[in-house]
């Protein structure tokens, strides 16, 4: 069996962003793998673990986003794929450029983050589903294999539930799915002995980014001391009402 | 033609249904289209509703939701009526099935606006990325799939005169098979698409103690949300959680009782028009992001926080 | 030969565990255990499970084989939450190198492996109640009878000694010998005779165990003694060279703490209707702060690059370790300057980085030791 994880590297959600030339620069900024990708380097190692078979990541960004499969190699991913792009990418174009690597794995079952921590895209998971002609169950908290097919549990916009799925699908990532493990000193050392092939990105961008900016909205920072809490909810509720008119 | 997708709850239309078709008319109108709308029901749908807003209304029943089944309607729709561009309400299924949609079409994909606009024929629309924290403004060539952000458009008006139901010929799709569907009890208003939000935090210290955030979020029509912090401890169900593996939420008005305000939260509600934060320690980050707040512990100012708002109703 | 400043791939991912493990795992419990003045099992637990417990021990042996300069990558990154809790891993290397410097084949694979094979640790032990850096006057008596030797006296201040699998102990065959009478013998946690007494009281890094050590008539095999008799001085000194280039690593660490939590802190403290940070005075404290952890960072690796080539490196060693913990010490002070009354509460961090890193000071070699090892080495050129 064949478990792929599909990868990104995006900031840290606690690093600083800054502005430069319309343009998020993140030349200062902490990359990490993506967290939510995190789960599902995660899930595809204990489906290893608990079936057999092989993990692989399949990475796609510039060439720093090797840091990132290195990572999940680490982790304990057996080998990886990373197809290489230096700009942004929408998810229909990194579905159509990451559909023909996963198609010659021929995979069991892939697996991605349910959104990403930089475009805030919640659809590459279900682009990728529609490039390889297989369902997509998103937002998945629980997942286990039973022969051909696939029981998981997954978050809808109000509730959850659970389907059954014929593999090969696509899944997406929830938190709760699991609990990622640290990349060990020894699958550090390990992994750099660990195969990373690379591949050009075929496809073209349907989006462009004409811009970024950072709008900090300037909050009023009223804050009222709570040693009377019953002056201070009577304030609040004033300014609420009188002031910011939302109550 | 503009296609936009219609979400409703059986009964009525979504509210982001509504802001849906204000964009999707807007368009049309910069591209000397017209709108159709496709209304995709499990087992009913508010199919006379939605005829008071467009002319044309394909509709379709097809058993419980898949993002493989709404994709295929959705495509149907599309493809009959040869969309230029497909407009409907974000949310985690909406992303879900038009991903899907965006692909099979070979569109662009802008999800989750805040505003869009028709610039020398491409559609150009802003918005938010990296967490929340950046907007972007982004381009797109026709055809495109957009999704709207909720609470950012004002809501349609209905037509002078009804449209008209067509039945769409939906093919059947390799899909999933739905096992149990696991309804979490309704509680007032849907969190994505409140007005109000209150949100409880570890803060709260125990399960029992969100019957103060509820009776708060009730008494202000508003949706109870809830941090990672306190979904994890089984306090609260995911689905009511607000931050970047939650719900992103951007309410007139967001309560944060008991909220610490780690980043990941942030990234949730940090659109908010107004924030008020309620936090017994005075270096919590949540205040940074505050317009108003009381230094204090919930258990006393929450309580008394309620009798305000009721003697101020009164 | 090039210069080449950058980490390789192996080397960045290994710090990004490092801070992430910091960050999640050590940072959250940092003021309880200080506050408890107990040994963070849980903690050591995890560092066993990642890999980064005792991961100087080579391959061979069932380790890892980090170099120093993997070593001070790690080190600056847990000392960052907190230097007392890096302690533990760190003394338990200061244990492990002199098995590495001096064991034969046969007493690396009995020492070492069982280290890798569960959370566990060993101990350093040098000082003693009446002598500390004038290490050639131990008290300390081993006398040989038969197989074993019996060793009778007390080391003072050391550190995991009683969490320790074992210890290395420096004791003396004639106390008249003076360094030429130095033994180096590895006792076994629970071999009779030997007893930890944890010393309490401690102003900082209270979460690493600190012991006084007392062996009456303990029996230990001549198959524990590392190296020959007489060269137990030589072994002492060789580690110390080695081991104090992490101290300098953990105290870059402490450094760079003390910069952030005063950064944090002078943008959000207003005072005079701005924040503080738009003031000289504060921006000097935190530009010297900046000199400092740069500059040491940078020697700390030169000394770990120098141990790993294995080129001398003893004076090299004694800089970094004296000026990294005196900068850091210094980084401390000012970030509770700069917080000025919360600087001097448990509610903020910075009192305790100064608590904490005045034992850098101090520990393997006192800053005074230090500054006699570097004048020698001035004045033999």
């Amino acid at each position: 069996m064949k478990f792929v994880a599909v990868i990104r590297q995006v900031p840290d959600g606690e690093s600083r962003l800054k502005i430069q030339g319309n343009r998020v620069d993140l030349s200062g900024a902490t990359l990490i793998l993506d967290q939510m990708d995190e789960y599902a380097v995660e899930e595809t190692l204990r489906l290893k673990e608990k079936h057999g078979g092989e993990a692989i990541v399949v990475g796609f960004g510039p060439e720093r986003t090797e840091e990132a499969i290195r990572t999940a190699l680490a982790m304990g991913a057996d080998r990886g794929i990373h197809v290489v792009y230096e700009g942004f990418a929408d998810p229909v174009a990194v579905a159509e450029a990451l559909a023909g690597v996963i198609q010659e794995e021929a995979p069991t079952l892939v697996v991605t983050g349910g959104q990403q921590a930089d475009w805030d895209s919640q659809a590459l998971g279900a682009a990728l589903a529609e490039a390889l002609g297989v369902p997509v169950v998103s937002w998945t908290t629980a997942l286990e294999l039973e022969g051909e097919t696939a029981k998981a549990k997954h978050d809808l916009d109000e509730g959850a539930e659970w389907v059954r799925v014929r593999l090969p699908a696509v899944f997406t990532t929830q938190q709760g799915l699991n609990e990622p493990r640290y990349p060990t000193l020894p699958g550090i050392m390990k992994a750099k002995k660990k195969e990373v092939k690379k591949v050009a990105f075929q496809g073209a961008p349907k989006v462009e980014i004409l811009e970024e900016t950072i709008q900090e909205k300037t909050r009023l920072q009223k804050i009222l001391d709570g040693k009377d809490p019953v002056a201070a909810a009577e304030e609040l509720v004033r300014l609420l009402h009188e002031e910011a008119k939302v109550l | 033609m503009v296609l936009v997708v219609l979400d409703h709850d059986g009964n009525k239309l979504r509210k982001g249904s509504l802001e849906a078709l204000t964009r999707a008319r807007a368009l049309a109108e910069a591209l000397g289209s017209k709108v159709v709308g496709v209304l995709l029901a499990e087992e009913k749908a508010p199919a006379e509703e939605a005829l008071a807003y467009v002319e044309t209304l394909y509709t379709a029943t097809l058993g419980p939701y898949t993002a493989e089944k709404w994709a295929a309607g959705v495509l149907a729709a599309a493809r009959q009526v040869g969309a230029q561009a497909v407009v409907a309400p974000s949310s985690r299924q909406s992303r879900t099935y038009l991903g899907r949609v965006a692909y099979a079409l070979k569109a662009g994909l802008l999800e989750d606006t805040l505003e869009s606009t028709v610039e020398g024929g491409a559609v150009v629309a802003t918005r938010y990325a990296y967490l929340n924290r950046v907007t972007q403004k982004v381009r797109a060539a026709l055809p495109v799939v957009l999704t709207v952000k909720p609470n950012t458009t004002p809501l349609a008006e209905p037509l002078p005169t009804r449209g008209e139901v067509k039945t769409l010929e939906v093919p059947s799709v390799p899909t999933v098979e739905v096992l149990e569907r696991l309804q979490e009890e309704k509680k007032g208003v849907s969190l994505t698409e409140a007005d109000i939000v209150v949100t409880g935090g570890r803060g709260m210290g125990s399960a029992e103690a969100f019957r103060l955030v509820e009776e708060l979020a009730a008494l202000l029509g508003g949706a109870v949300g809830a941090t990672r912090a306190v979904v994890d401890a089984g306090w609260r169900p995911y689905s009511e959680q607000v931050g970047q593996t939650g719900k992103t939420v951007q309410p007139s008005l967001y309560i944060a009782l008991g909220v610490s305000g780690a980043v990941q939260h942030l990234a949730g509600m940090n659109k908010s028009k107004y924030i008020v934060a309620v936090n017994k320690d005075p270096e919590a980050p949540i205040f940074k992001h505050a317009d108003y707040g009381i230094v204090g512990d919930v258990h006393q100012v929450v309580p008394a926080l309620i009798e305000a708002v009721k003697r101020l109703k009164d | 030969m090039p210069v080449d400043f950058s980490l390789t791939e192996e080397q960045k991912q290994l710090q990004a565990l490092a801070r992430r493990f910091a960050k999640e795992v050590i940072l959250p419990v940092a003021a309880e255990y200080d506050e408890k003045e107990e040994v963070p099992w849980p903690v050591i637990e995890r560092l066993h499970e990642v890999g980064l417990l005792n991961a100087i021990i080579p391959e061979a042996y069932g380790g890892m084989g980090l170099k120093m300069l993997d070593e001070v990558i790690v080190g600056e990154e847990l000392a960052y939450a907190c230097m007392g809790i890096y302690t533990i891993p760190m003394a338990s290397d200061l244990g492990i190198t002199p098995v590495l410097l001096a064991g034969t084949e046969e007493q690396k694979r009995r020492f070492l492996t069982p280290l890798t094979q569960k959370p566990a640790l060993a101990a350093f032990a040098l000082s003693e109640p009446g002598n500390g850096s004038d290490a050639a006057a131990l008290r300390t008596r081993a006398v040989r009878q038969g197989d074993h030797y019996v060793l009778n006296g007390t080391k003072m201040w050391i550190s995991n000694g009683g969490e320790a699998e074992w210890v290395v102990v420096f004791a003396t065959v004639n106390p008249e010998l003076r360094h030429k009478g130095v033994v180096a013998l590895v006792v076994e946690k629970g071999t009779p005779g030997f007893q930890a007494v944890k010393i309490h009281g401690k102003m900082g890094q209270r979460a690493s165990g600190t012991y006084e050590l007392i062996f009456e008539d303990v029996k230990v095999p001549v198959e524990n003694r590392l190296g020959e008799e007489g060269e137990g001085f030589k072994i002492a000194m060789n580690t110390l060279n080695k081991t104090r280039i992490p101290v300098a690593a953990g105290s870059v660490g402490v450094a760079r703490r003390a910069l952030d939590e005063a950064k944090k802190y002078a943008k959000e403290r207003e005072a005079f209707g701005q924040p503080i940070a738009n003031f000289q005075a504060i921006q000097f404290k935190l530009a010297d702060m900046m000199i400092g952890i740069e500059t040491a960072r940078m020697y700390t690796y030169y000394a770990a690059w120098l141990a790993d080539q294995g080129l001398p490196h003893a004076h090299a060693s004694a800089i970094a370790k004296a000026y990294a913990s005196e900068i850091a010490f210094e980084a401390a002070n000012q970030a509770i300057q700069i917080h000025g009354g919360y600087g001097y509460v448990r509610e903020f961090p910075v009192e305790k980085l100064l608590r904490d890193v005045k034992l850098n000071q101090i520990y393997e070699g006192t800053n005074e030791i230090q500054r006699l090892i570097i004048a020698r080495h001035v004045l033999a050129e």
